[in-house]
């Protein structure tokens, strides 16, 4: 069958009705629509209860569920109408399952809608004689051989069986099943399915109305991860499409991709096209290992994070993504993070026309490379921190409560600075997508933009590697380390601050970008990029020695390195300097001073 | 699978009055009950008029729970048949279906679409335009392909031009000869070696 559409429905009138409420209607444009019981008491206006709107835009329902919600629905027609349960069940199905649809078109209209619908007000006997044809394979039957809808047209039980099976195994339409005499279009319900349906068609059956109840509704869906069977209501006009299933996949619930905040669905789908068109050329992307920029030996990348060190005796330290050196990654040489930064090679000299176009071509490849390389690359290393995430779950974070003498309840900033760079990597992910999209010739926004994920990207990478790499040492010692507390510390203060970073960047993004006028305002941009910490203008007497002095203590040297870089170094590069809360010391972008370093 | 004697009793039904239903059925190749082929007249009033349509006829194993595969045979200027194939877009030959429908209510409702055309749902977009845009124009090639078809003389002409077509003669010319000797072969490859 070609559609799943009513057959004998297609050329009534009221299908053409129906596509008013098939869901091609645009998010949030209902009203009136009051078949569900949601109270809405947030107030639209106040920023504040976005998260908490989160939380209540959707619902997750399981199968269970599901079948107990479609039992009422159908219940409470029913005994609204006064018609049998398998009439009500008919009369959902056709009005994709709103009961103040079928409500308001049956006391609108009653007559009309049994006609549509296939529901007579009276059942038709059978023809009353010994023997009657069957009309379908025009043998003649004694009348208790015959089985009829509530029509009365007989047809014998075999034919009735090869009807109900051909149309059972032809898809969800059999929901819609008719009688066979081409004249009469009155349902074939549940009660006859029952009755003349081989047990497994019987469970198919079933199995399509629970479907029915789910894809034809217009606020539920399925959640789309493989083998899942939670379905998800969704309450219009919420703020976010994001939803996050039982099964833990979070996805979008306008485009059914996995969740992809802040960037729109119309980019996801260009982007996922575009890697489909490409794929061939970015397998190599892919492969987990890479030649290390200075001795050649192939690297495998089997952490999460980008700081990768060569195996000795090279113990180089370069970026997996740029493959240039880690120590240049942040203000340590004066600029800041700009591995995110597409830059087309600058072209110097007269070129021909063909060499010209070569050059473009080969431009724009290696531009989408770029793009495509970081947005894969987050993507394996989400999934890596995710498989962290759980194996700390489920068993280091015993182990570090045992060896490091702290209950468990205590332990939870590593459980929260998990979470955390799981969802970052997502985030980050997808604003690889929507820089590609994002036009060369809108200089301001791009720089802009570009500016906030280096910021988020590199406090991305420093929570990562503490998390992933620092936590090893507390994890593997003998007996408790008295630096316990000050990793807690770090952790949970990278946790916030990076936090901090991808807020100010979905913020942005989701507001394209506007708080940027053409002219690309710096004052602006700062406002955004921190609004809730001062700015610091005061230049860098953040204590370089103090700070060095304490790197020997955090074992990490890039990181307050990279910290105190800014400062020191990088007068031009003032935006994103902030003052310590405690000290008002200038402190660089991770305002973390005295969290850190200054107690 | 197939209900055999079904397909019998529709044999017997189909052709019980050919003369004045216009339609008629019978085995294709005289054995083979899932393979039969169907006629049906042109309605009167209509370019179809005068002309005899063979429509092949394949029924499924699951049949007359499925419906039945018909194609027209005789080449046929109509917005909901392919000019280039004989294939059919008509309702109650895909879900539309009834196993209470008959091969002979099948063929009756092919000659209705005949009468009828539906150019706003077609199979054939050329036909479709055509007809839309320039109705004067279709009608006067669906009767020329009427004309050159679907008459008694020219049923199975195709076969007859693809057969001195492909003994190195021109199609153009084929067509003409075999037009002017009213179908016979014979005598339109004499004319054709002597000309
Ligand atoms: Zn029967
Ligand atoms: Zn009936
Ligand atoms: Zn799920
Ligand atoms: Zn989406
Ligand atoms: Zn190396
Ligand atoms: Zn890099």
């Amino acid at each position: 069958m070609d559609s799943e559409d009513d057959m004998h429905d297609a050329h009534d009138v009221e299908s053409l009705d129906d596509d008013f409420y098939s869901g091609d209607t645009p998010m949030g444009s209902e009203d009136g629509d009051a078949e569900y019981d949601f109270v809405d008491n947030e107030s639209e206006d106040s920023e504040d209860v976005t998260s908490h709107r989160q939380q209540q835009s959707y619902t997750i329902l399981s199968v269970s569920d599901i079948r107990q919600r479609q039992e009422e629905d159908i219940h409470r027609v029913s005994t609204v109408l006064s018609i049998s349960r398998v009439a009500a069940c008919v009369l959902l199905r056709h009005y994709k399952w709103s009961v103040s649809r079928v409500h308001d078109e049956w006391f609108a209209d009653e007559e009309n809608v049994r006609k549509v619908v296939g529901l007579l007000e009276k059942p038709v006997e059978m023809p009353n004689a010994r023997e009657l044809p069957c009309g379908i394979c025009f043998e003649s039957y004694s009348s208790n051989e015959m089985t009829a809808a509530a029509c009365g047209h007989p047809f014998c039980s075999a034919c009735w069986r090869g009807y109900v099976g051909t149309a059972i195994s032809d898809g969800p339409g059999c929901l819609m099943l008719r009688c066979p005499d081409p004249s009469c279009g009155v349902a074939v319900g549940e009660d006859m399915i029952r009755m003349l349906a081989s047990d497994e068609d019987k469970q198919k059956y079933s199995r399509y109305l629970l479907r029915s109840y789910i894809e034809d509704n217009r606020k539920t869906k399925w959640c789309p991860a493989p083998g899942c069977e939670f379905a998800v209501e969704f309450v219009m006009g919420s703020s976010s499409y994001d939803v996050t299933c039982n099964c833990s996949y979070s996805f979008c619930w306008n485009c059914t991709e996995e969740a992809h905040r802040p960037v729109d669905c119309a980019t996801v789908a260009k982007w996922i096209l575009k890697n489909c068109a490409e794929s061939e050329n970015m397998n190599w992307i892919l492969a987990n290992s890479k030649p290390c920029p200075k001795c050649k030996r192939p690297i495998e990348k089997n952490q999460g994070c980008m700081h990768i060190t060569c195996t000795p005796p090279c113990k180089f330290e370069f970026c997996w993504l740029c493959l240039g050196a880690w120590s240049e990654h942040g203000e340590r040489t004066g600029g800041f993070y700009a591995c995110n930064r597409y830059e087309a090679a600058k072209q110097e000299g007269a070129y021909d026309e063909s060499e010209r176009r070569r050059e473009m071509a080969k431009n724009s490849l290696e531009r989408y490379t770029h793009y495509y390389e970081r947005w894969a690359t987050n993507q394996s290393s989400r999934q890596k921190a995710l498989a962290d995430l759980h194996s700390m779950q489920n068993e280091k974070l015993e182990k570090l409560s045992d060896r490091q003498s702290q209950p468990e309840s205590q332990l939870k900033f590593i459980i929260e600075a998990w979470l955390q760079i799981v969802e970052c990597r997502r985030v980050l992910k997808w604003t690889y997508a929507y820089g590609y999209y994002l036009l060369e010739n809108e200089y301001a926004k791009r720089q802009f933009f570009e500016y906030l994920q280096g910021e988020a990207e590199a406090g991305l990478e420093r929570l990562h590697q503490c998390a992933e790499k620092e936590l090893q040492v507390y994890l593997e010692a003998e007996a408790p380390t008295k630096d316990f507390n000050y990793f807690r510390t770090k952790l949970a203060g990278l946790t916030s601050v990076t936090r901090n970073y991808f807020e100010n960047l979905v913020r942005a993004l989701e507001t394209g970008l506007r708080d940027v006028g053409p002219s690309g305002n710096q004052a602006n941009a700062n406002k955004n990029t921190s609004p809730k910490s001062l700015l610091g203008g005061k230049g860098g007497k953040s204590g370089k020695a103090k700070v060095i002095g304490t790197s020997s203590r955090s074992g990490d040297e890039a990181w307050t390195m990279a910290t105190i870089g800014l400062a020191s170094t990088a007068p031009t590069r003032t935006r994103g300097r902030q003052t310590c809360a405690r000290c008002a010391n200038s402190t660089g972008r991770f305002g973390l001073c005295c969290l850190l370093l200054c107690d | 699978m197939l209900d055999t004697s079904r397909v019998q009793k529709e044999l017997a039904e189909g052709n019980r009055d050919t003369e004045t239903s216009g339609v008629s059925i019978a085995l294709h190749d005289g054995a083979d009950l899932t393979h039969l082929s169907g006629t049906i007249t042109g309605p009167v009033g209509t370019p179809y008029e005068g002309g005899v349509f063979v429509i092949d006829i394949r029924l499924p194993s699951g049949y007359p729970f499925e419906p039945p595969k018909m194609q027209f045979v005789t080449r046929v200027w109509h917005p909901n048949i392919s000019s280039q194939n004989g294939a059919i877009c008509l309702d109650i030959l895909k879900d539309q279906w009834s196993p209470a429908l008959t091969l002979k209510t099948a063929l009756l409702s092919l000659q209705a679409l005949l009468s009828a055309p539906a150019p706003d749902d077609p199979q054939d977009a050329v036909v479709a335009q055509q007809y839309l845009r320039d109705y004067q124009k279709f009608v006067g090639t669906a009767r020329h392909w009427t004309e050159t078809f679907a008459k008694s003389a020219s049923v199975g002409m195709d076969e007859k031009v693809k057969k001195l077509v492909e003994m190195g003669f021109p199609e153009d010319a084929v067509r003409a000869v075999l037009e002017a000797t009213k179908g016979d072969e014979n005598m339109a490859l004499e004319k054709l070696c002597s000309g």
